[in-house]
């Protein structure tokens, strides 16, 4: 049985339509990534989900549960940019929120030490004002703060834009490992972040969803290889004699590296590699690329 | 109780940014001004220099109208105070974002804003209490004697009156994302409230805002009359009805 099911989505803000009947669903224990551009409607979708805004259409379903209930009891929620009582510690703000999940006293306090721990919020930093906390301490208080109540879902908005690389590799970590106890529901446009830690993608572009399913359909699906060359001299003028390859489906240049983009690989090989044998190129670089995620990203959005 | 929890959360931070410490203060100043200045014009006016050759005749006051002084004072100062400290209390909370954290979790919208409305109520009676307290004494000590049971007839009845301000600021806390127009639109229903009840004197015998002049009326005669019970219970009612349509306005509303 799916745990979330959304039927024909849609928030409008006056003429705007800003989701436009978007449907997903998806099981329990996934991490799904919902990635597209600045604009694509991804924080319109996640505040809709987490009961913040209403939608102007559509129906969000958890489990056997009716449409467009309140689900705030379920959910775990953290926005991109979240704001706490700067004047309360970490661990004070931490059992706040456990008391307004309906956590009892005790409970509340028990979990908040555990998830300061398991965050990684040193045992200084706990009892200390929550203005004085830097970004990334921030960041990780605010996921603890959404799953202080072990919801079944977690949604969180962007969790690594703003942190540094290391901060980011901690909240990837820290996700892989919550993953097993929960579905997670994240968006991002860094499209690394979404490779690494999710199973399921869903493409959002200008409030539709453009493209979904796992890494890997979406992999096989818009698999196409990539030569990467580069020459001593003007990559420039070879453009033409690689366009004139059978086998050639386009070729682009940026930075005085081609990509040529083929449709079969063997044939392309041994065409490139004749045709720069016999003239004799002065290539320096020629290498073998799958198609990345980001590459998917820019067709899909693009086409 | 989750609603203890948010009237803690309150309580606690109005603690630590000192309203609990400065909001009194501010009140009793303003309770004792007007009747430490009466008190010592003469000597003021000697101790400037005085005027030559002109004489004059200062009215004695009743202890009644002094306390009217008072109140005279927190109707101007006082209310602006109270609307200032209230000011941002939902409005800033929803422009910071905090509020998403909080609205996120299983919490009901109304007892998210009677957790406020009372957190801020007990803040402003005790003010109010202490104020008129220590305003009490004086009066006591320069003008003459005025009942304890009249003390409390006073806070009773001024206290609901700002019971009614927090409740309008707390109800346009809801309406408006900024805490600067919260203000103005306290302000200015709390003035057209204030014309209103002057025009149509005639009609409008329970206006809170004839709450002061009864309040003075029922100290001065030393019975409580039945249009200040009145008015009091009518402006209990406005005020619980605003927080109850805040509660509405709040659900219907997105937090975005």
């Amino acid at each position: 049985m799916s745990l979330l099911t959304v039927e024909n989505l849609t928030k409008k803000y006056g003429a705007k339509t800003v989701v436009d009947h978007i449907s997903f669903e998806f099981g329990h224990n996934k991490c799904i990534a919902l990635i597209g551009p600045n604009g694509a409607g991804k924080t319109t979708t996640l505040r809709t989900l987490a009961g913040l805004l209403k939608p102007t259409e559509g129906a969000i379903q958890f489990e056997s549960m009716k449409a467009n209930q309140d689900l705030r009891g379920m959910i775990g929620y953290l926005p991109q940019y979240p704001a706490f009582h700067s004047w309360m510690t970490g661990r004070e703000f931490l059992i706040y929120s456990g008391k307004l999940a309906k956590l009892s006293k005790e409970v509340a306090a028990k979990r908040a030490d555990e998830l300061l721990h398991e965050v990684g919020i040193s045992k200084e930093a706990r009892d200390e004002r929550i203005s004085r906390y830097s970004g990334g301490m921030k960041q990780r208080l605010g996921i603890a703060q959404a799953i202080i109540h072990q919801p079944k879902l977690l949604i969180l908005d962007e969790p690594v834009a703003s942190l540094d690389p290391l901060g980011r590799r901690d909240v990837l970590v820290l996700m892989e490992k919550l993953k097993q106890d929960m579905t997670i529901l994240f968006s991002t446009h860094i499209l690394n972040d979404a490779e690494e830690v999710s199973d399921e993608l869903i493409l959002l572009n200008q409030g539709h969803i453009i493209e979904s399913g796992s890494l890997s359909e979406l992999r096989k699906k818009y698999q196409t290889t990539v030569f990467e060359l580069q020459v001593e001299d003007d990559i420039n003028s070879y453009q033409d004699k690689i366009d004139a390859l059978q086998s050639i489906s386009s070729t682009k240049i940026e930075r005085n590296m081609m990509f040529i983009t083929v449709s079969d690989i063997n044939h392309a090989r041994e065409e490139i590699l004749a045709v720069a044998t016999e003239e004799n190129w002065p290539i320096t670089t020629f290498s073998i690329n799958q198609a990345s995620l980001e590459d998917m990203f820019m067709r899909v959005v693009k086409s | 109780m989750q609603w203890m929890t948010l009237f803690q959360k309150e309580l606690l931070e109005n603690w630590r940014n000192k309203k609990w410490i400065w909001v009194p203060l501010v009140i009793i100043l303003l309770s004792i001004m007007d009747p430490i200045t009466t008190y010592y014009l003469p000597q003021i006016i000697d101790s400037v220099g005085g005027m030559e050759g002109a004489v004059f005749e200062l009215p004695e006051y009743a202890p009644a109208d002094v306390m009217m002084m008072s109140l005279a004072q927190l109707s101007m100062l006082g209310v602006l105070v109270i609307v200032l400290i209230s000011m941002g209390t939902i409005a800033g909370e929803r422009k910071s974002g905090i509020s998403e954290l909080v609205l996120v979790k299983p919490v009901s919208y109304l007892n998210y804003i009677t957790a406020k409305w009372v957190a801020y109520l007990v803040l402003v009676w005790v003010s109010l209490f202490l104020g008129l307290l220590v305003s009490w004494y004086y009066i006591n000590l320069l003008f003459g004697n005025l009942s304890f049971g009249d003390l409390m007839i006073t806070v009773l009845f001024y206290g609901i009156w700002l019971t009614l301000v927090v409740s309008l600021s707390i109800f346009y806390n809801t309406l408006v994302k900024s805490a600067g127009l919260v203000v103005f639109f306290t302000i200015l229903t709390i003035m057209v409230m204030s014309i209103t009840t002057n025009i149509f004197n005639h009609v409008l015998d329970w206006s809170p805002n004839n709450l002061s002049g009864y309040i003075i009326e029922a100290i001065k005669v030393g019975e409580v009359s039945n249009d200040l019970m009145i008015t009091g219970v009518v402006t209990i009612g406005i005020s619980i009805l605003l927080v109850l349509l805040s509660g509405q306005i709040f659900k219907h509303k997105e937090m975005a």
